[in-house]
């Protein structure tokens, strides 16, 4: 069986916010946008589809939606066409898969599209949907679906035991909505000041508006090969997937894996991992893209993934660590808090904006970043996803 | 009862719309725990075979493989580590405010519960709270073309009253 390098060689979004679009008008737009990134590849060519939604089955009623997909977009794949569900984490999923499937010859050229409409013709549809996304006869029925309760008690946890402030949480969500405002795809345009952050509605205290993700609407896609066709294909420097890593240690509260809520053993066993395949550490991370469903979660994050020590992901964050000029800037595209969180799009998403960055195409930029790091939290908490990606193999 | 924009849905049951499980014997094997809980008991089950009692309930053991399973008690009274009141945003069937705490039963098992018949801002942290049952609409179930109602009931957990 081959053993071949994958590349990631194209990417493409739908405008992400409140769509007036369904899920299908949308994955057009992703798919367009993304064959128009590589202009050489035709669309008989790519013998793959992943279609990466959560909700397409219940709020766009419309289950094995990869055929319908694959025939909208105009593909006739051969080797693999199928839908890949892991809420937050779905596009990422896809992309791990079909490196797999690449890397071993069973596929050559996948498109990995994804994404969800989610705004419903009446809004009560589409909260009480949320019930679904977790473990539906214990969690769900216990009405915390809705993640701002879970993620508040994760914030008190992580402010009491290590003295993280409001003002740190909120340094979050100005970084990332400044990042986000040159981002002409994402659901919001505009920078906030850390006034309108600290003043904002509250939402579930200590989180309030801007420290939440919002329901967002949109569809992404990207395309991965092997090395070989990618030379073929495109002149831009080669960009690889060099380590993949997906950890679930429970689904259900009482089962919670770490110490305490702040303490994500989970995020910290996938990133052992995915340090180990891809052969570098945290410090060699030049930029990355991490889940910022919440401020608080990018701030825990920092510290699991090794950026930073256990307890200093505030300190980071508000010193300017995972800015421009930092340590390693973390949400260049505007992250979740800025671009919006169709479920199954965001590790799409993050998989472009990385490409962008290390063919050095970034609206914003990191100069010379040569190694990326995307991850991704799903659920109410319970899988933590991570794909390591470099201009070497 | 009508459903706007779906008339063909009238006086039906829609089952994936329900928030709570789908409690009947007929549908899921682990219905002892409903039944125990309509006696104000918090159950699981235990492996005969390796002891290990894992929640929420199963059919096979995670760890040794074995279907020898038998219903064991869990605690009942619980304190209060972090808790959350949820004021705006509550989703459709549940009432503001929405608390829920993460509860410690003791015994490593910890879990985040609904806490009800509690005011907003009475809950402290270290509070003492105990599992209160309460009534839900019932499941409906058609046989033979009848529909029938499977009485339900589930659990959150509420302050102990001083």
């Amino acid at each position: 069986m081959p053993d071949r390098k994958v590349c990631i060689i194209g990417g493409g979004m739908s405008k992400w916010g409140v769509r007036e679009a369904s899920i299908v008008d949308m994955t057009q737009e992703a798919a367009k946008d993304c064959f128009d990134d590589v202009p050489a590849l035709k669309r008989a060519d790519v013998d793959g589809l992943l279609f990466a939604s959560s909700y397409c089955g219940r709020r766009s009623f419309q289950v094995n939606a990869a055929p319908v997909m694959a025939e909208r977009i105009g593909l006739k794949p051969t080797s693999i066409c199928t839908r890949v569900d892991t809420l937050c984490a779905g596009g990422s999923s896809g992309i791990i898969l079909a490196t797999g499937l690449i890397r071993s010859g069973m596929a050559d050229i996948v498109m990995i599209a994804g994404g969800e409409k989610l705004y419903t013709p009446q809004r009560w549809e589409t909260y009480y949907s949320e019930l679904a996304s977790i473990d539906h006869d214990w969690d769900g029925a216990q009405g915390i679906g809705l993640p701002p309760p879970f993620f508040s008690m994760t914030a008190q946890e992580h402010m009491k035991r290590y003295g993280t402030t409001k003002e740190q949480l909120s340094a979050v969500s100005v970084k990332n909505r400044r990042n986000g405002a040159t981002n002409p795809k994402g659901h919001f345009q505009k920078a906030v000041t850390m006034e309108e952050v600290m003043a904002a509605r509250p939402i579930a205290p200590p989180l309030g508006l801007f420290d939440c993700t919002p329901v967002t609407d949109g569809c992404a896609a990207v395309l991965l090969t092997h090395e070989d066709k990618a030379k073929e294909l495109s002149d831009r420097p080669l960009v690889y997937i060099r380590g993949t890593a997906q950890a679930t240690l429970h689904s259900m509260s009482m089962n919670w894996p770490g110490e305490h809520l702040a303490d994500w053993l989970h995020l910290r066993t996938a990133a052992k991992k995915v340090y180990e395949r891809a052969r570098v550490g945290p410090g060699d991370i030049d930029v990355a893209q991490t889940h910022d469903c919440f401020t608080i979660s990018e701030i825990i994050e920092m510290e699991d993934l090794g950026f930073c020590k256990k307890g200093e992901g505030g300190h980071f964050v508000e010193s300017g660590q995972s800015d421009f000029g930092g340590e390693v800037p973390v949400n260049t595209d505007g992250g979740l808090l800025s671009c919006g969180h169709p479920f199954g799009a965001t590790g799409i998403r993050q998989a472009r904006e990385m490409l962008h960055q290390l063919q050095g195409r970034a609206i914003k930029q990191v100069e010379g970043a040569k190694i990326g790091l995307t991850h991704n939290l799903s659920g109410l908490n319970v899988e933590h996803t991570i794909l390591i990606y470099g201009r070497e193999p | 009862m009508s459903v706007l924009g779906v008339p063909i849905l009238e006086g039906l049951y829609p089952s994936t719309m329900d928030l709570y499980p789908l409690e009947a014997k007929e549908f899921n094997r682990i219905h002892p725990f409903y039944e125990n809980l309509r006696q104000k008991r918090f159950t699981t089950t235990k492996c005969k075979k390796c002891g290990s009692e894992p929640f929420p309930p199963r059919v096979v053991c995670p760890k040794c493989n074995s279907d020898d399973l038998e219903w064991v008690d869990l605690p009942t009274e619980g304190k209060v580590l972090r808790f959350t009141e949820e004021v705006a945003g509550v989703p459709l069937g549940f009432e503001s405010p929405l608390i829920h705490a993460l509860v410690d039963l003791g015994g490593g098992r910890k879990l985040i519960s609904r806490v009800v018949n509690c005011k907003e801002g009475e809950l402290k942290e270290g509070a003492a709270v105990k599992l209160a049952v309460f009534d839900i609409p019932p499941m409906i179930i058609e046989k033979k073309g009848v529909m029938a109602e499977a009485e339900r009931v589930f659990f959150a957990f509420e302050p102990v009253k001083k």
